[in-house]
């Protein structure tokens, strides 16, 4: 998955317009992050590579960046 | 001696919550969102004074109805529940006092969740292969609905009341029928799902009753039924497709050979996510949550018996049952239908 593609997934997620995200934005100031994205965050990484995120890691994270670091997208 | 299931019933009881009615409670969440989520169009509820035993008891007169089995023929009864009646005496022999049991059969009750079936069936083939008894008759009763906030839309859109009652049957064959299977325990999972207050660990009082918003806005207090999604979802990604890969390998049976999968219905979005990850086509797994919701121990027993209706069950089809959750606690088995 490019970070491209990951972007756009997150936009799903969140429930925003397509195009939405750039990776700068600060989980805080999302209205959406919560713990139902949180899930399928975590089935986007697992489905995307196999990785699996603990939510205390994810809860580390400040930001949509940080989230795209854990998923280990490029 | 094997033990072969016999039959299935299961208890709804009447009144049923609507995800229309949850999302009229709940307007940020729309009616098609809670359906793409969870799968599940309504739950039923236990009414006030409706305990795990009525609908236990439900269940089993539903089965004694269909005349598979006589009462009189029960040497065991199993119960599967984490919301008995009382902390004592055990709900089992409660239920068989008022199924007209004998006396001279065993009863008691285990607590276990959403892997309490596939433990029951192994609890009942242990019981029937080493001769101690003829018909177990197991049973799994939930109200979690008891547990739950009513501001707490996480756990209150996904979890239904039941009851199933699975009749076990003596045959005397070389073959197995039940089996072979795997289980599996992690209790660092325990805070993840758990009703903090209520046992002797610590007591309710007035302000383990005060319910706090959490960082979604669903409210609950200690005395209510508390669930961390994501750690559940991470737990369920780790273990199930594991369990699944030991439990061929300790069959010697090949993927392709089983007939059809039937896992722990907990929620269409984490059935869906297992089912691709694990390359499992939809033609052979079974979905059946939408009219009753995740029902604990009883989902896998419900799966069966909507299975069976629908002809998915043909005599020899060899099944793979998976339950996993609340303990963390997970096992996964094969059955031959008979």
């Amino acid at each position: 998955m490019t970070r491209q593609e990951f972007l756009l997934a997150m936009d799903r997620i969140l429930e925003l317009p397509e195009g939405t995200l750039t990776g700068a934005e600060s989980l805080d100031d999302l209205e959406n992050w919560n713990s139902l994205a949180m899930v399928e965050y975590i089935a986007l990484a697992d489905s995307n590579n196999g990785t699996q995120l603990s939510p205390r890691q994810i809860r580390d994270g400040t930001s949509i960046d940080d989230l795209a670091k854990l998923a280990r997208i490029d | 001696m094997h033990a072969v299931i016999s039959a299935i019933e299961y208890y709804l009881p009447e009144a049923t919550v609507s995800t229309g009615d949850l999302s009229a409670e709940f307007p940020e969440w729309s009616v098609e969102k809670i359906d793409s989520k969870t799968g599940i169009c309504e739950r039923h509820i236990a009414g006030k004074d409706e305990c795990s035993s009525d609908l236990a008891v439900a269940a089993a007169e539903k089965l004694f109805s269909a005349g598979v089995s006589r009462r009189e023929e029960i040497d065991y009864v199993l119960l599967c529940t984490q919301s008995p009646d009382y902390f004592l005496p055990t709900t089992a022999c409660l239920i068989q006092d008022r199924l007209g049991i004998a006396t001279a059969a065993g009863a008691l009750d285990f607590n276990l969740g959403c892997s309490g079936y596939v433990y029951g069936l192994g609890l009942a083939e242990g019981l029937i292969s080493t001769g101690q008894a003829q018909n177990v008759l197991l049973l799994t009763a939930e109200t979690y609905s008891k547990f739950i906030h009513p501001r707490d839309k996480s756990v209150r859109t996904i979890f239904g009341d039941a009851a199933a009652a699975t009749l076990l049957t003596a045959v005397d064959t070389a073959q197995s029928f039940l089996g072979p299977f795997v289980y599996g325990t992690d209790g660092k999972g325990a805070p993840n799902l758990i009703v903090p207050t209520g046992g002797m660990r610590r007591s309710r009082t007035p302000e383990t009753a005060t319910a706090s918003e959490d960082e979604s806005g669903n409210l609950r207090g200690a005395d209510n039924l508390f669930m961390d999604g994501a750690e559940i979802f991470n737990f369920t990604l780790s273990a199930v497709p594991k369990s699944v890969e030991m439990l061929l390998s300790k069959a010697g049976v090949g993927f392709d050979q089983v007939d059809l999968f039937v896992f722990h219905q907990a929620n269409k979005y984490m059935l869906e996510h297992l089912r691709k990850r694990m390359k499992i086509p939809v033609e052979k797994f079974q979905m059946s949550l939408a009219h009753c919701g995740n029902t604990v121990s009883s989902t896998l027993p419900i799966a069966l018996k909507h299975a069976s209706m629908e002809g998915r069950l043909p005599p020899g089809a060899l099944v793979m049952l998976v339950g996993f959750g609340v303990g963390y606690s997970w096992g996964a088995m094969l059955v031959r239908w008979r």
